[in-house]
């Protein structure tokens, strides 16, 4: 029952890990303090923003609503275990090359949103992306590079009819 | 981390070999700029970067000034031992103004450097040129193979000197033609590590011993002025915290109230279940509707301008125009809750923050600490974009409370709901116009007034704990672009300057925005009057070229057509499409400031005229920023202003309850996403040879006036308060009345569980008493060895107590097992769960098997008194001999608890426990459970396990006013269960889809069933303890189950029922807008269409007779799933995040959106639901 501390197992970024815990603490604390991963972060507590998006067995799941127990015996994959090696994820790589970010603090569940989008649908049209971003909350508005960047790391080309504008003119 | 993460300016003054520039500011030298032997470059500014790349756009800067290349310069900002004290980051100006002495420290070291060097290689300083750490002569200017190889190494001209330069205010900037870095686009430098996790946000920071805090506010949620404040806490009960792990204190400064646990998660609890009694708080004025509380506040005409003759103009005026504009409160809604650690030693203390004013928030820690503040070091990191003045502060200081009362660092982070409660709210802003036109149809006066409620919102915990009065002081912050850009002979302007009323401080654009919707909304509609063009007519009157020649600009890159009056862009169907332009120059600071970058929109909207939905389809921005230092980052900000605005025009408006903010996550203040983001075109006017502006704000300001003239445009409708929900741009298309609810109404059926039959119940059972006056009591027993029984026997015990679902109402409120003390609600009253574990004296421990039996099969205690029949002992009576035998001897070898439950205390009759040996002559039956010789075995054994142990009908049967369960056809048909509603188990369910044999197997053993959704409430609990049973009895409590629905639909299938509520889902959205807002933000994340768990429109609970189960899944949510499975989310609880108002109109829209073929529930307001919340 609660309160009671038990012993965990799960695998995170490939690694086999062992968390004693209560078994309704939420993920996102696991993993930012035991863990001390960073990348998910948060950002409401009740599932809404995304900002702690971690993927669960490859779908995104908002790790302030996952019981610790929940993911026993699962594999979670966070921002910084999406690479392989020394390099990144190409959807890391194109949210750089998009510089698509401005405070970026919703950037880790943009970036696993996008992996889980391209992991189900590997030619996702633009609405399809949209709709894989929809609950995922920016406030910096910086939605047009997030959506070049998803465009691009899903071989999209930049459609014209959402075309972020030009330089000077 | 350790402090400092920057290395003090102080240590670069002892360093050799390096070459320092400084400002001299009140006998301190400020450094700016260091350089290095090996040409390394360190530069430095008192702003900070609040995620706009502006660290990246001051290295392009020094870069270039220096002639060094990009990568070679490091910026250090804002940590108070490093950074010149520069004031706060606010009103787009670090670009604009506090760059410039770093651009000068620069300047004077690159001209030092090459006088230097020109003198050592015997020329002129402007013969050399800069590469690779060397001064080399410029082949360009010396085509001369000698000289080619003449160099003078950086490292020649610092090392062993230590070179202290003063700033050169004369210092020769590098021509603008000669830039090779600034005005180039540049990748930030801090992207990167935002993609890779590897970024340090000041939520990462993690000091060693360091534990986590988190703070318990007021009820007067966002407000901060009034006697009350500071005054209002009435009592701390520290014991309601006590029995928490790693709990290490609890901390209450006046109102200020924190609590520190080892782990986050216990600090979490700990903040929500300390129980604090607080002061009602005073009842505030309805700023859901800001316009008359506005009007209605203390303040002080100030008038900017007066020329010409306003009054008489006006008097004189054949067609004069008035006209209001309100702006509503809106929050900054930072996505990252505003995080601090702090770190107190004595007279020593350093903060780590993601403050926009880490010198200010020094001097606020030395006030709240009494601390000089040369003790106090503030180290800024980065937090989640903040766009002005949100609780990064308040959480600062809220840290070093907490740190100096545990003596240890601590972190805290505030919840979503304290941050939108208590951030400074954009203030609502009221404006009048009052204007009229000449004969040519011009401008003939302009009487413009505007009423803005803010000021710089003192740190919260300076106020709460009586460190600073709770006085609301006025700033002069209405001011901003309040002159219009217009020529107008006749002009005045008005601010009425007036504290604020919520907590208010400066948002993007501030006060600018608001009052730009007045001016262009108005000369937009002074245009039409004049049946002039309304970007010609804006052109006649403009006198600043820069602004004309923008306007040009962006009315051609946008292909503007001119065009009298509205309807230009005609329809299709309910859509009805229209343009509008709006034009704002920003201007900040003390009146009557500076101007930062010139803007404007041309904004395309698409307009439902049924729905009343608005959609920004597209948006020509425009912007002339002067030099753009980094395009890129200027273009990135434009986008970011545009998609902000345009969320703030059509979405945003906090709402407010009768004491305090009620909007409390982004269900009840949604924000545009990403299917509503518009196409966006920026032209980035070509001005390199001008300096600077602001870039951060201006493109938000002409956003709401060219939204709202482009649906006037559209429909012919002026909208001027805003936001533009679909209510109300339905309300003023369609003075028809909305779409109103289904007109039959579901009478809820009342329980009838009535005082009045109190009477009854004890005349009823008086009768019986008189038969049955008291049982004996059986003599106690030394608890029973733990070897008298047999492995098998505790294992089937084991079993037994998990089918009898024991510790659903027995675990202890600490999660102990059978220790008991919860307290059951039952329509008599609360009763508390007795302690079953083998305690001799709190517990079990001295019964004897018979009197356990006599307990489990009669509802009488080992000491003769009679339990209630919330122990379902009429169920019990059916179980076999051997299981009660089994699960004696399981229980009987369990940990014994000493603790001793509350006692149960209902009120008079059912006080009497004697009077429950009458209830049990009338109810008690003491038939076996059913059983059918012509059914299966699997059948029979599940009827076993649900009549007997498992106990079904204790719940699932309704009960007479006596309490006891009906029989018969009533028998499962639905009942009662710890305050939510046990449904129907037989045909007559309301659920749309029958329950088969499997769904019911699928839900008893995992909890979830796809054809019906998840188990709640008690039911969660009862699946978590049928967990150790083995698959043939859940298979059998199925099949027996499965027996009773003779009825199961057939005809339905699940597609069809989603279907229906799909396509109910834009009738219901209109009916309740607001709740489907709500569902919008806090629910579809996971009960959206595409989602993995089932459609809310298969689940039972929303198409039962009354909310009950909806309201208390909302506010208690549904706990981890038990089993494997694929779905790992947990339902999280809305109780505190979903005020009264919203839940009811979330739940109104629930039955509507999901149900659409039942009738609304009746009487689901903010008062039934206060009530379903206060139980």
């Amino acid at each position: 029952m609660l309160n009671r501390t038990v012993e965990i197992s799960l695998r995170v970024n490939g690694a086999e890990t062992r968390i004693a815990a209560e078994p309704d603490t939420p993920l996102l604390y696991i993993l930012r303090n035991d863990l001390q991963l960073n990348g998910p972060k948060y950002g409401c507590g009740l599932g809404e923003c995304g900002a702690c998006a971690v993927l669960v067995d490859d779908h995104v799941a908002r790790s302030c609503t996952v019981p610790l127990a929940a993911v026993a015996g699962k594999s979670v994959v966070t921002l910084e275990g999406l690479g392989t090696g020394c390099g990144l994820h190409p959807v890391q790589t194109a949210f750089i090359e998009h510089q698509a970010a401005q405070c970026g603090y919703c950037l880790n569940g943009m970036i696993i949103a996008v992996v889980a989008l391209l992991k189900r649908n590997q030619s996702p049209d633009e609405n399809a992306i949209r709709d894989a971003l929809r609950h995922h909350l920016c406030r910096c508005g910086t939605h047009v590079e997030i959506l070049a960047a998803a465009r691009s790391a899903a071989g999209l080309s930049r459609s014209a009819s959402h075309q972020a504008g030009e330089d000077i003119r | 981390m350790s402090a400092p993460q920057d290395r003090p300016a102080l240590h670069y003054w002892s360093d050799e070999d390096v070459l320092l520039v400084y400002r001299e500011v009140a006998e301190t030298r400020e450094l700016y700029l260091a350089i290095d032997a090996n040409g390394a470059v360190t530069a430095f500014n008192g702003h900070v970067d609040l995620g706009t790349g502006i660290r990246t756009a001051l290295a392009q800067i020094v870069a270039e000034e220096l002639n060094v290349a990009f990568a070679d310069v490091t910026m250090v900002l804002g940590a108070t031992t490093a950074a010149p004290d520069q004031g706060a980051t606010i009103a787009s100006e670090t670009i604009q103004i506090t760059a410039e002495p770093l651009r000068l420290a620069a300047a004077t070291a690159r001209e030092f450097l090459q006088a230097q060097a020109a003198e050592r290689i015997g020329t002129q300083p402007d013969a050399l040129r800069y590469a690779d750490a060397s001064f080399r002569i410029d082949p360009s200017r010396h085509p001369n193979a000698e000289t080619a190889n003449v160099f003078v190494t950086l490292s020649d001209l610092i090392k062993g000197r230590s070179l202290r330069l003063p700033i050169d205010p004369d210092a020769r900037l590098k021509p603008v033609a000669d830039y090779t870095i600034v005005g180039r686009g540049q990748a930030r430098t801090d992207i990167p590590q935002k993609a890779s996790g590897d970024f340090l946000y000041v939520h990462d920071v993690r000091v060693p011993g360091m534990v986590h805090g988190r703070v318990v506010r007021p009820p007067y949620a966002g407000f901060d002025a009034g006697p009350h404040i500071g005054h209002s806490l009435i009592s701390v009960d520290e014991s309601s915290v006590a029995d928490i792990p790693g709990l290490i204190g609890v901390v209450v400064i006046g109102d200020f109230v924190g609590v520190v646990a080892e782990r986050e998660e216990h600090a979490i609890r700990a903040m929500k279940v300390l129980k604090v009694v607080w002061r009602a708080p005073p009842l505030i004025p309805d700023l859901n509707a800001p316009e008359t509380p506005l009007r209605n506040n203390r303040s002080t005409a100030r008038v900017l301008t007066d020329k010409g003759d306003v009054e008489t103009t006006l008097r004189g005026a054949t067609t004069p125009f008035e006209r209001s504009y309100v702006w509503p409160y809106q929050m900054h809604g930072s996505i990252g809750p505003s995080c601090a650690v702090a770190d107190w030693h004595g007279d020593h203390l350093v903060v780590w923050s993601g403050t926009q004013n880490p010198f200010p928030v020094r001097a606020d820690l030395a006030r709240l600490m009494d601390m000089p503040a040369d003790g106090i070091v503030v180290e800024r990191l980065e937090a989640a974009g903040c766009y002005g003045r949100n609780c990064a502060d308040d959480v600062t200081l809220d840290a070093a409370l907490l740190s100096r009362a545990v003596k240890r660092p601590v972190r805290v982070q505030l919840t979503r709901e304290q941050e939108h409660a208590w951030e400074p709210k954009g203030a609502a802003q009221v404006i009048d116009v009052r204007g009229a036109l000449d004969d040519e149809g011009g401008p003939a006066a302009y009487d413009f007034e505007t009423r803005y409620p803010s000021n710089l919102a003192p740190s919260l915990p300076l106020i709460l704990t009586g460190k600073a009065p709770p006085v609301a002081d006025v700033a002069e912050m209405g001011d901003r672009t309040a002159i219009p850009p217009y020529l107008i002979s006749n002009m005045r302007v008005t601010v009425h300057d007036m504290p604020p009323i919520a907590r208010a401080s400066w948002f993007r654009g501030v006060s600018a925005l608001p009052n730009s919707f007045a001016h262009e909304s108005f000369i937009d509609e002074l245009a039409v009057a004049a049946e002039v063009d309304p970007i010609a007519y804006r052109l006649r009157y403009l006198t600043d070229q820069r602004a004309i020649d923008l306007v040009k600009a962006v009315a051609e890159r946008a292909g503007w057509q001119p065009h009298i009056g509205p309807f230009s862009h005609g329809g299709s169907g309910d859509i009805l499409y229209g343009r509008g332009f709006a034009y704002a120059v920003y201007v900040h600071g003390k009146f009557p400031g500076k101007a930062a970058a010139w803007a404007a929109w041309v904004a395309d909207v698409a307009v439902n005229k049924v729905t009343g939905d608005i959609a920004v389809t597209r948006v020509v921005c425009g912007q002339d920023t002067g030099q753009m230092v980094n395009p890129d980052g200027v273009k990135h900000q434009i986008h970011g202003n545009v998609i902000q605005s345009t969320s703030r025009v059509l979405k945003e408006e906090v709402r407010f309850s009768s004491t305090g903010v009620a909007s409390l996550e982004w269900g009840a203040y949604p924000i545009l996403t990403f299917p509503d983001v518009p196409e966006i075109d920026v032209l980035l006017m070509p001005r390199q040879d001008e300096p600077p502006l602001g870039a951060g704000e201006s493109a938000s300001v002409p956003s709401a006036a060219a939204i709202t003239n482009a649906i006037f445009d559209a429909t012919g409708v002026r909208f001027r308060e805003l936001p533009l929900t679909p209510e109300k741009v339905r309300a003023a298309l369609n003075p028809l009345p909305p779409p109103t609810a289904p007109q039959r109404s579901a009478t809820a059926t009342r329980r009838r569980w009535a005082w009045p039959l109190a009477g009854a119940f004890a005349g009823a059972l008086a009768t019986g008493a008189a038969i049955l006056p008291w049982a004996s009591a059986i003599s106690p027993i030394v608890r029973p060895a733990a070897d008298t029984y047999a492995a098998a026997t505790i294992e089937r015990g084991r079993l037994a107590a998990a089918i009898g679902a024991c510790n659903v109402c027995h675990t202890g409120n600490d999660g102990t097992p059978f220790a008991g003390g919860r307290a059951l609600q039952t329509p008599f009253g609360i009763v508390y769960a007795s302690n079953i574990t083998p305690d001799p004296t709190a517990g079990i421990g001295s019964w004897s098997y018979p009197a356990f039996a006599r307990a489990m099969r009669q509802g009488v205690s080992r000491d003769g008194h009679h339990l209630y029949p919330a122990h379902p002992y009429t169920s019990f009576a059916k179980a076999s001999e051997s299981d009660l035998q089994a699960l004696y001897a399981y229980l009987m070898t369990q940990t014994a608890s000493p603790t001793k439950p509350p006692r149960t205390e209902l009120a008079f009759p059912f006080n009497i426990r004697a009077l429950m040996a009458g209830w049990n002559a009338l109810f008690l039956s003491s038939s076996p459970a059913p059983a059918d010789a012509l059914r299966t075995a699997e059948w029979n054994r599940g009827a076993e396990l649900v009549e007997g142990l498992g106990h079904c009908s204790a719940c699932h049967s309704p009960r007479n006013a006596l309490g006891a369960e009906a029989k018969g056809t009533a028998h499962l048909a639905g009942g009662f269960a710890d305050g939510w509603d046990a449904p129907a188990l037989t045909s007559t369910s309301l659920s749309p889809i029958g329950w088969t044999e499997q769904a019911l197997y699928d839900y008893l053993r995992t909890g979830r069933s796809h054809e019906h959704g998840a188990a709640a409430g008690p039911m969660a609990h009862v699946i978590e303890t049928l967990q150790p049973l083995p698959d043939t009895d859940i298979r059998a409590m199925a099949t027996y189950l499965a027996s009773f629905n003779t009825a199961a639909s057939t005809t339905t299938s699940p597609q069809a029922v989603i279907a229906a509520s799909d396509s109910s889902a834009s009738g219901a959205n209109m009916l309740e807008p607001v709740g489907a807002r709500i569902f919008d933000g806090a629910c579809a994340t996971c009960h959206g269409s595409d989602s993995r768990i089932a459609s809310l429109a298969l689940n039972t609970n929303l198409h039962a007779a009354r909310p009950t189960n909806v309201i208390s899944a909302i506010y208690q949510g549904i706990p981890m799933p038990v089993g494997t499975r694929d779905d790992v989310t947990a339902m999280p609880a809305f109780a505190g995040s979903l005020d009264d108002d919203a839940t009811a109109a979330l739940v109104r829209y629930l039955r509507a959106r999901f149900a659409p073929d039942k009738p609304a529930w009746s009487n689901v307001n903010r008062d039934s639901i206060g009530q379903a919340r206060a139980k």
